[in-house]
């Protein structure tokens, strides 16, 4: 859920342009100036990936990059961190694919 | 072909940028090289280029600052960039960087090097840590504050240390309904009263910690002292948890349980401090639980037992925002004074502010450890090392095979080869080695670690050999 209640303590944000990417084939609304994490968490989506060794689900951890727990596929490109990557226009996101070594 | 200059400093946050503009005000040749798109680090940690915002608070006031600091010094800096190897180079005297990122040289030869590669939270396993819904405090935070995005609905947080104190507060600033903040650590006013000495002077902090607690009692939220998250359930997400009151040795007493429907469970058990690079370049390091494991051992110029490798800020010890700017500046005046820049020892009065600072640092340290019970919340199948999924009963299967080291055990199970080497899991599997095979910490010692230090293209590695240190040149 983006945040839309403002106070003096956590003060407004206006986000960038609104644009368009694919999330797993469907179109989802998103702003420049987002992660891939936010996108995906304003979407209601908190599997990123599943573990390739047990197939448990595994998703926004650390928060900064260190986990690597939060990898998607972007673009066709595997082991993106959604974590500290930034969203564009058109990029085609997909969830849960299996991480490989 | 490498560049080649005098100083590299790695980490823009608080530590790194202070030591590249002091070193750079000295006179030296100052390349700066953080792995973020925006100077800040995690402290000061900027919102998006493409966000707009009118913070006016005295955090954003005092960031600010240090940022024109920067940029009307002439540091060189270079964002989006991973330092992923680091090794003595082919001239005497000097250090090799191996580097990835779009704008970055492939290597950088440089005469000193002041690591200031900060930290991160400090995770306690217990069941169901890894699913998705739980995360670490700065995980919130940098939702919060840089994202303005929630990390859930229904929230408890459950920790050690004033970080997650922050998060609770912001997270109801935002709109979450935060069901409890759990505290490890107890007895804390009657623990406290030794410290009160090291407490005088830190007005600002003080008042920003009674500020969110009056945020959480406002919202009639919960503050438990000896408390502490115990499992967490669910299928792809979890939604219910349990936690129960700790004994003294921090070990849950299982009759006080409750148990609790919530969508997120935030998990802050203070920092550990990010020592990869010294490890790879073999310093020497020291063990010091209250600040964060271990360490590299440091002269007064902050210099580590390698000459030219200078080490600032929570990386080389868990201090915080002014101590690591403090350290900052002292590290960059010395590696600037090695280099033949600036005068006479003009950290003397730095100095003595650092050892206020100190003090501070050592009370929260001995105040906010995690205690050893915690790290007995995990079971037989508890995933202890995320990446290559090792559970704890296989850990145990390399104690017995005769582990001695928890580089051992990562040779017989895997754990900390994976993405993260070993970040996460690394002090959780060491602890628990120490205390279960009844051996030192500094026995056990930490994971040997190789480059790359983060996964980088595999074209990039090639092209450098790194499965060994790259040749001497000449
Ligand atoms: S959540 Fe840890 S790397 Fe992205």
């Amino acid at each position: 859920m983006r945040i839309t209640k403002f106070t003096s303590e956590l003060p407004a944000v206006q986000r960038g342009k609104a644009i368009e990417v694919q999330v797993n084939g469907r179109r989802a609304q998103a702003f420049e100036g987002e992660l891939i994490s936010t996108v995906l968490q304003a979407e209601g989506i908190s599997v990123f990936g599943r573990k390739h060794q047990t197939g448990r689900p595994s998703g926004i951890y650390c928060g900064m990059g260190v986990c690597y727990e939060c990898l998607v596929t972007v673009n066709g490109a595997g082991n993106i961190r959604a974590c500290q990557t930034l969203v564009a226009d058109k990029m085609k996101i997909e969830t849960e694919a299996q991480v490989k070594p | 072909m490498s560049e080649s200059v005098e100083l590299v400093v790695i980490g823009a946050g608080p530590a790194g940028i202070e030591a590249a503009v002091a070193a750079a005000q000295a006179g030296a040749e100052v390349t700066l090289i953080d792995s973020s798109p925006r100077p800040g680090g995690q402290y000061f940690k900027q919102i998006s280029k493409a966000f707009q915002s009118d913070d006016h608070t005295e955090h954003q006031r005092e960031a600010q600052e240090l940022f024109q600091k920067l940029a009307s010094s002439n540091v060189r800096v270079l964002q989006d960039t991973l330092v992923w190897g680091i090794f003595e180079g082919a001239q005497p005297d000097t250090w090799l960087l191996t580097l990835h990122g779009s704008q970055a040289p492939a290597r950088l030869s440089a005469r000193a090097v002041v690591i200031a590669a900060g930290a991160y939270d400090r995770s306690i396993p217990f069941p169901g840590w890894d699913l998705p819904g739980v995360m670490t405090a700065g995980a919130v935070l940098t939702m919060i504050k840089n994202q303005r995005v929630l990390p859930g609905r229904r929230v408890l947080l459950s920790g050690t240390g004033p970080l997650q104190l922050e998060a609770a507060a912001q997270l109801v600033e935002a709109g979450a309904e935060v069901v409890g903040v759990l505290e490890s650590a107890s007895r804390l006013i009657w623990r406290g009263i030794p410290y009160l000495p090291a407490l005088w002077g830190q007005w600002a902090r003080m008042r920003e910690g009674w500020g969110y607690l009056k945020t959480l009692a406002g919202a009639r939220v919960p503050y438990r002292l000896g408390w502490s998250v115990i499992a967490a359930h669910g299928e792809e997400r979890v939604n219910e948890v349990v936690f129960a009151r700790l004994d003294p040795q921090g070990r849950p007493i299982l009759q006080s349980r409750k148990t609790g429907k919530v969508d997120t469970v935030v998990a802050g058990y203070s920092l550990t401090p990010s020592t990869e690079l010294f490890r790879l370049l073999d310093c020497e390091m020291i063990f010091d639980s209250g600040r964060g494991g271990f360490l590299p051992r440091r002269n007064e110029n902050l210099e580590t037992s390698r000459e030219g490798i200078y080490a600032a800020g929570d990386c080389a010890g868990i201090g915080g925002a002014p101590m690591s700017r403090m350290e900052g500046r002292i590290a960059g005046c010395a590696a600037a004074l090695r280099l033949g820049h600036g005068g006479e020892d003009q950290n003397h009065q730095g100095k003595t502010a650092l050892r206020r600072e100190r003090r501070f640092a050592k009370m929260l340290g001995d105040l906010f450890s995690p205690p050893a019970g915690l790290y007995t919340l995990a079971k037989e199948d508890t995933i202890l090392c995320r990446c290559e999924q090792v559970t704890l009963g296989q850990i145990r299967e390399a104690f017995t095979f005769g582990a001695q080291t928890i580089t051992d055990v990562k040779n017989i199970t895997r754990s900390g080869m994976g993405n993260c080497q070993g970040r996460t899991c690394g002090s959780i599997i060491a602890q628990i080695m120490a205390a279960e095979t009844n051996r030192k910490p500094e026995d056990v010692r930490y994971y040997n670690i190789r480059p790359p230090v983060h996964p980088v293209p595999l074209e990039v590695i090639e092209e450098h050999g790194a499965e060994k240190a790259p040749e001497r040149e000449g």
